[in-house]
């Protein structure tokens, strides 16, 4: 499996891009807060969660969108990201261990196109979200 | 439409208002403001994280970003049941860069239903369309609210 890729050609139906471990850090989340937006207690604060009812902090859900977006341009530096969705399954938890991990499941060579099944798993390898892209890369 | 064979009340819903804008907002892109998004979100590439990057530009999914002031028509009717977001999708169309003025427009672009072990759920995809200054159409913001309907009577 290949770290990186530039050019469609090097795509293989079913190959697995590198795992991601996202940043979910209380610090990054408030960051993020502070530049983004979602700076609420939910997102920022374990005490002020678990007053909603959550088990701690969750990351916001464009937060977990952004995650699937770097993991893709990671392995693609090359790839423009057409189509993104995503499904939020249940609460990605601040500073607990995740990863992303993904999957192509179609190519397209004359749309020079790839489609790609994207999972956030956290470290009891329960699916926390879901996601499907379409990217377009060079011939 | 996820499915061939819709509930009444949901098909009056989507005749109601599947298509029909119901929200307009100016929205001033802020480099600085994407370029910590994607730092937050791990992206390495320059052009989405440094502002003096000659292809400066936002990361796709930096779109789900923009809000609008309402995400439903103002006489929609009210559910039984809470609403939580149940996912969000972007479209790309062109690159979004700093200091540009969008126009957002947003319309319900689905209604449906799916029934499981707890009852009815709702789901309604509100579309934000966003528009340069020039008129080129630069993505789509979809938005995915599920309404978990609680038990009547």
């Amino acid at each position: 499996m290949a770290d990186q890729i530039a050019k469609i050609s090097e795509v293989e139906f079913g190959i697995e891009l590198p795992a991601f471990d996202p940043d979910t850090s209380i610090e990054n989340v408030r960051r993020f807060g502070e530049y983004v937006g979602w700076g609420g207690g939910r997102f920022t604060d374990h005490e002020a969660a678990r007053k909603e009812g959550f088990p701690g902090a969750i990351i916001p859900g464009v937060m977990s969108q952004g995650f699937l977006g770097a993991m893709i341009h990671r392995w693609a530096p090359t790839a423009q990201i057409k189509i993104i969705d995503t499904i939020f399954r249940a609460p990605v938890l601040v500073d607990q261990p995740h990863t992303i991990t993904g999957v192509v499941t179609n190519i397209e060579e004359d749309l020079k196109q790839v489609e790609i099944d994207i999972t956030i798993t956290n470290e009891a390898n329960e699916t926390r979200v879901q996601g499907t892209a379409t990217i377009e890369l060079p011939a | 439409m996820q499915g061939l064979f819709l509930d009444d009340d949901i098909q009056v819903m989507r005749d109601q208002f599947l298509n029909q804008e119901f929200d307009e907002v100016t929205l001033e892109i802020d480099g600085k403001r994407f370029a910590e998004y994607a730092k937050a979100c791990g992206e390495l590439d320059q052009k989405f994280t440094d502002p003096n990057h000659e292809d400066f530009q936002a990361p796709p999914t930096f779109v789900a970003t923009l809000v609008g002031r309402r995400n439903l028509p103002e006489d929609f009717p009210r559910l039984n049941g809470v609403g939580m977001d149940a996912g969000k999708a972007v479209e790309w169309l062109a690159p979004i860069r700093d200091n540009m003025t969008l126009t957002g427009k947003s319309h319900l672009h689905d209604i449906y239903t799916k029934t499981g072990r707890s009852g009815r759920m709702v789901f309604l995809v509100t579309r934000m369309e966003l528009y340069s200054e020039d008129g080129t159409h630069v993505a789509n913001a979809d938005t995915r609210t599920v309404i978990r309907e609680r038990p009547s009577g």
